[in-house]
């Protein structure tokens, strides 16, 4: 989770948000050099004696169209490699559902076994010392961790949108519409996130909460939730 | 105005420029002075953010390439100098050195630590295969051992 006064990103913990830091620290860098020459050149502006003698500017003019088209060109590669590997299609272990309501989500796990549950916010006054206020959730989505997931998101009423910082995920959910997304949690965890659509009066009270384990504790969880 | 005393005022301004450069770079180099450190957990996690977005202390390769940059900068712009006497032609080598450089020195760090990445990953998969499989049939070693006896 985000701690207070937060800008950046949190902590990557699946592979497709590592490579989304990874090319947000690239951009920053391509900005700090374009910023340093904006910089140096307004301070020569500043300095300059104004003048109207100019007729023709054919050098000055080949640099600033094929400067900027470097640049671009710069950060559009890694941004595609970025958009197709996150298009991927790996073979998910495990296919989830998550469908948004007005003010809640509701998980189902239909691959082995039909297994369906709510997730409500847990109120202020019934937090337990130490949990996360307007995070914590009563039924958490428990996923094996380093296997990759399917995650079919969709919703009931109104617009709501499943996300999760720390995975790289977020996905609209559309009444009517099957949204995929696929993610795989590189270390066991607990993740949260919060509804990204204006969904009505409680849509800040509606997150998310992943929690990533090792396979065998995966197991006796759906074993005891399906019991 | 006296005709030599033309050069004197780009002189005094790039230096004042390189003065201040200096103060600001070595500010860099220690850390600290003159700019932003936020503590956003107790006294473990501080970022250090040039020009106000860039976190030099976390961003891996970031401090490398300012400070590498700033090096090229500083040879190419004061080689230049030296060789011609242009104060301001000087200046723009110095700036585009320092883009340069400092892009240059990035790429490179960020290629090798891509690497070193893949590297981390397939020393993680093999330990773990080697706990997995050892003793098994599946056991690299054990077919390695194996094929060494056939051929003897």
């Amino acid at each position: 989770m985000a701690n207070h006064s937060q800008l950046g990103f949190q902590d990557a913990s699946s592979p497709i948000m590592e490579e989304l830091v990874e090319f947000h620290d690239h951009a920053l860098m391509v900005a700090l050099a374009i910023c340093s020459l904006v910089l140096y050149l307004l301070t020569l502006m500043l300095m300059e004696k104004l003048s109207s003698n100019t007729v023709d500017a054919q050098e000055i003019e080949l640099i600033w169209t094929i400067l900027p088209a470097i640049v671009l060109v710069l950060l559009a590669l890694p941004s595609l490699q970025i958009l197709y590997m996150m298009d991927e299609v790996n073979e998910p272990d495990l296919t989830l559902k998550a469908i948004g309501h007005q003010w809640y989500w509701t998980y189902e796990y239909t691959d082995f076994k039909d297994l369906s549950f709510d997730s409500y916010m847990t109120p202020t006054m019934d937090l337990p010392q130490g949990h996360f206020r307007l995070l914590e959730v009563d039924h958490r989505m428990v996923v094996p961790m380093e296997s990759p997931i399917r995650m079919i998101i969709t919703a009931d009423d109104v617009l709501h949108s499943w996300a999760v910082p720390t995975l790289g995920v977020k996905t609209d959910a559309i009444p009517g519409r099957l949204n995929q997304t696929s993610f795989i949690t590189t270390r066991p965890g607990v993740f949260y996130g919060q509804c990204s659509e204006i969904c009505g009066a409680n849509h800040s009270f509606m997150p998310i909460v992943v929690e990533s384990t090792p396979l065998k504790y995966f197991e006796a969880w759906s074993s005891l939730l399906s019991s | 105005m006296l005709p030599g005393r033309r050069h004197l005022q780009p002189l005094w301004a790039t230096c004042s420029r390189t003065l201040v450069l200096t103060v600001l770079l070595g500010g860099l180099y220690r850390g600290s002075f003159p700019f932003q450190v936020v503590c956003t957990r107790e006294d473990v996690y501080q970022s250090f953010k040039l020009l106000g977005f860039l976190d030099v202390k976390n961003v891996p390769c970031a401090r490398e390439s300012v400070l590498y940059g700033s090096l090229g900068s500083l040879v190419v712009g004061l080689g230049h100098f030296l060789a011609t006497s242009r104060v301001r032609r000087s200046c723009d080598f110095a700036v585009g050195g320092f883009i340069c450089t400092m892009l240059g020195y990035w790429f490179y760090c960020r290629y090798n630590l891509a690497q070193q990445k893949i590297r981390q990953r397939m020393l993680k998969e093999g330990m773990r295969n080697k706990m997995l499989f050892e003793g098994s049939s599946f056991d690299p070693e054990k077919k390695q051992t194996g094929n060494e006896r056939s051929n003897s």
